[in-house]
């Protein structure tokens, strides 16, 4: 499904992805760990095409296409999904105007009639009941107001209404308390189906506890310095990157 | 001095009606004040190159020309061709309670009637205006009986369809508790100059909704003015749209004769590529408890320029005043430019006035947020973008004026680019 190859990325001239290689495929959770500034946000930013994050030398293939070829909104149509680990408020625009807008611009590119304002407004509730957020958060303005935790399950609505084939969850963790942190996981886990995949970007173990990992790497000064199943993570929460020695040391220097 | 100034006074000088006094002193300002310089405080951001060095220019014939429809509005239709009126007023359907005739037949109490608003409601002031005062014989009188409630609009309409010099005028007088809508518009793209002023003299307790849609672009230039004199507890409701051209410039004042009278004035303005729209208003408070509400928006782009001037001016009297003026504007390009001015000057010490000018740049973050949701870049720039013209356009009291302008704004903002 994707297929990261030497993927070389820079921000503002300083160079901040240095060689990823990562292959997907359906069906699959990908957990991506590692130290602070080590390039993980980064990696989703590239991926759904941020500007500013510029791409210096790899390639992406996205299902056979050439992901880094294509604007950010064809990306989200072809299906992939970047939850943010900062949601951006926007005054003005509701969340329902704005969904309602995201859904229909990516059933028409998929060739699906637009849905009616009665067919969105049934699946938009069920999508808020399955992350506990009230059905009126639906008239907010997007993401105005609402609180670390509200944010992150306010993502994995989207994410649920979507129905993207490939998410990128960036830190849908972090400040999350323990009952906010098991709703998240649970929104994300009933998208898993065999075929969806994920790539699940978070600073601690905790959250794989909830969302199982097929496989965990571990990013470091903007390299995959090691790959290995769900134990690699549980290693990580005992032992801290330490444990991974000269390759993590040749990484940080 | 200028050769089309030079030009317009000579051909003023010829015409003689029983406007004749107030021509006459508009012709002697003019000669004195002669062509207004980048100096000029009035015209600092507005160059006036394209006119001073016009040559004047009529059209013969009335070329052939089409009114923009707007649908469901069942006016009564004034249409002025490159200046020229063309709507047989005799034939209008006019409800009971309003006459409407040109400047030129009107009966001895109605020249009388204009002759007090003709420029008396409009302050000497700019050159424009002063040339109007001084030529023009195209314009029409709507004099609206006191209580009467006139629920049909007037639509106005100048349209630029040949290279001409066009002068109109509107004189409006609306009786003590009348009501009634007016909506002057301007269109046209050919290189031409349109100058097109209109009084309002409205009496106490009447109430007026009001637009001006000076959409000229391209080549058309245009100068024009709404000036209203609100009587004692009248309602101003306004709402003014600007589209730019080479040379687009449009005076507001609102003066406050009578205690106890509201304006509500909106302004739009959308400009794109090298064109220039410029806003004056100037709001009098010469008594007490007036209440002005004036918030002018604008999204401008490309090379484009928005000039805002907004001036409240609170008399020593105007005790208990309510004066609020808003400037916001949303700049698109880098080359765009705002040059906004809101002014106060207040000389009474109980009053409750308030300013403010913004100029914002596209949000990037929150337009990368709705692009990753699979929203189109134009789509997604008239959802964080536009709702601040939106909700003007969706203040207006008139149904069909909303659903004919929304989808005409929001096309026009689309398609300007995003550099």
């Amino acid at each position: 499904m994707l297929k990261i190859s030497d993927l070389h990325a820079s921000v503002e001239e300083k160079s901040i992805l240095n060689g990823v290689d990562l292959e997907i495929n359906p069906g699959e959770v990908h957990a991506i760990m590692g130290p602070n500034g080590a390039g993980k946000s980064t990696l989703g930013y590239v991926l759904s095409g941020r500007d500013g994050y510029e791409v210096t030398g790899g390639d992406v293939k996205f299902e056979e296409q050439d992901l880094l070829d294509m604007e950010v909104e064809e990306r989200a149509s072809a299906g992939l999904f970047l939850a943010f680990q900062y949601p951006v408020e926007i005054p003005g625009v509701s969340n329902m105007e704005f969904m309602k807008e995201s859904v229909n611009a990516i059933r028409e590119q998929r060739g699906e009639e637009p849905l009616s304002a009665a067919e969105f407004l049934k699946k938009a509730k069920a999508a808020c009941k399955q992350v506990q957020l009230p059905a009126d958060f639906l008239k907010r303005g997007v993401n105005e107001g609402f609180s670390g935790g509200e944010k992150k399950r306010n993502e994995i609505m989207q994410m649920i209404l979507l129905e993207p084939k490939l998410c990128i969850l960036d830190e849908s963790d972090s400040g999350l308390d323990i009952d906010a942190l098991q709703v998240v996981a649970d929104g994300v886990n009933s998208q898993r189906d065999g075929k969806r995949s994920f790539i699940v970007v978070t600073h601690y173990q905790r959250l794989l506890d909830y969302i199982k990992p097929d496989f965990v790497h571990i990013l470091a000064n903007g390299k995959i310095v090691k790959s290995g199943d769900a134990s690699l993570a549980q290693q990580v929460e005992k032992e801290g990157y330490a444990f991974l020695g000269k390759a993590f040391e040749e990484a940080e220097a | 001095m200028s050769q089309w100034l030079e030009q317009v006074i000579g051909e003023a000088q010829q015409v003689n009606d029983y406007l004749a006094p107030v021509r006459q002193q508009a012709l002697t300002q003019l000669k004195q004040d002669g062509w207004p310089g980048r100096r000029n405080e009035a015209w600092r951001f507005t160059p006036l190159t394209s006119v001073q060095k016009r040559d004047v220019s009529h059209s013969d014939d009335v070329p052939d020309y089409q009114v923009p429809a707007i649908d469901n509005l069942n006016a009564i239709e004034l249409v002025f061709v490159d200046g020229k009126l063309v709507t047989d007023t005799s034939a209008l359907d006019v409800p009971a309670g309003m006459t409407l005739t040109t400047l030129s037949d009107a009966s001895d109490a109605q020249q009388q009637a204009i002759a007090g608003i003709y420029g008396q409601v409009k302050p000497r002031r700019h050159v424009f205006g002063l040339v109007n005062d001084a030529i023009c014989q195209h314009g029409v009188f709507i004099d609206v009986e006191d209580d009467a409630v006139i629920d049909t609009p007037v639509r106005i309409v100048n349209l630029a369809a040949s290279n001409a010099d066009a002068h109109t005028r509107v004189v409006v007088r609306l009786g003590d508790r009348a009501r009634a809508c007016v909506i002057e518009q301007g269109t046209g793209t050919v290189d031409s100059f349109t100058t097109a002023f209109a009084e309002y003299d409205i009496g106490a307790q009447a109430r007026l909704e009001h637009y001006r849609f000076a959409m000229f672009t391209g080549d058309a230039k245009q100068v024009g003015g709404c000036h209203f004199r609100l009587g004692e507890s009248s309602r101003l409701n306004s709402t003014m749209v600007g589209y730019g051209s080479e040379l687009s410039r449009l005076d507001v004042d609102i003066h406050h004769a009578g205690e106890h009278a509201r304006a509500k004035m909106n302004a739009i303005y959308l400009l794109s590529e090298g064109e220039l729209f410029d806003l004056h208003s100037t709001i009098e408070h010469a008594v007490p408890n007036g209440t002005t509400e004036e918030n002018a928006r604008g999204i401008v782009g490309d090379r484009a320029r928005a000039v805002f001037n907004g001036r409240i001016h609170i008399h020593r009297d105007a005790q208990k005043t309510l004066a609020e003026l808003n400037n916001r504007n949303l700049l698109l390009s880098r080359r765009a430019l705002v040059n906004t001015k809101p002014e106060l000057e207040i000389y009474a010490d109980d009053v409750q006035c308030a300013h403010g000018a913004t100029v914002a740049e596209i949000e990037e973050e929150a337009l990368y947020y709705l692009l990753t949701r699979g929203i189109s870049r134009s789509k997604a720039l008239v959802m964080l973008n536009f709702g601040f013209i939106q909700e003007l356009v969706t203040a207006m009291p008139n149904e069909a004026l909303r659903e004919w302008l929304l989808p005409l704004l929001s096309e026009r903002f689309v398609s300007m680019e995003v550099k």
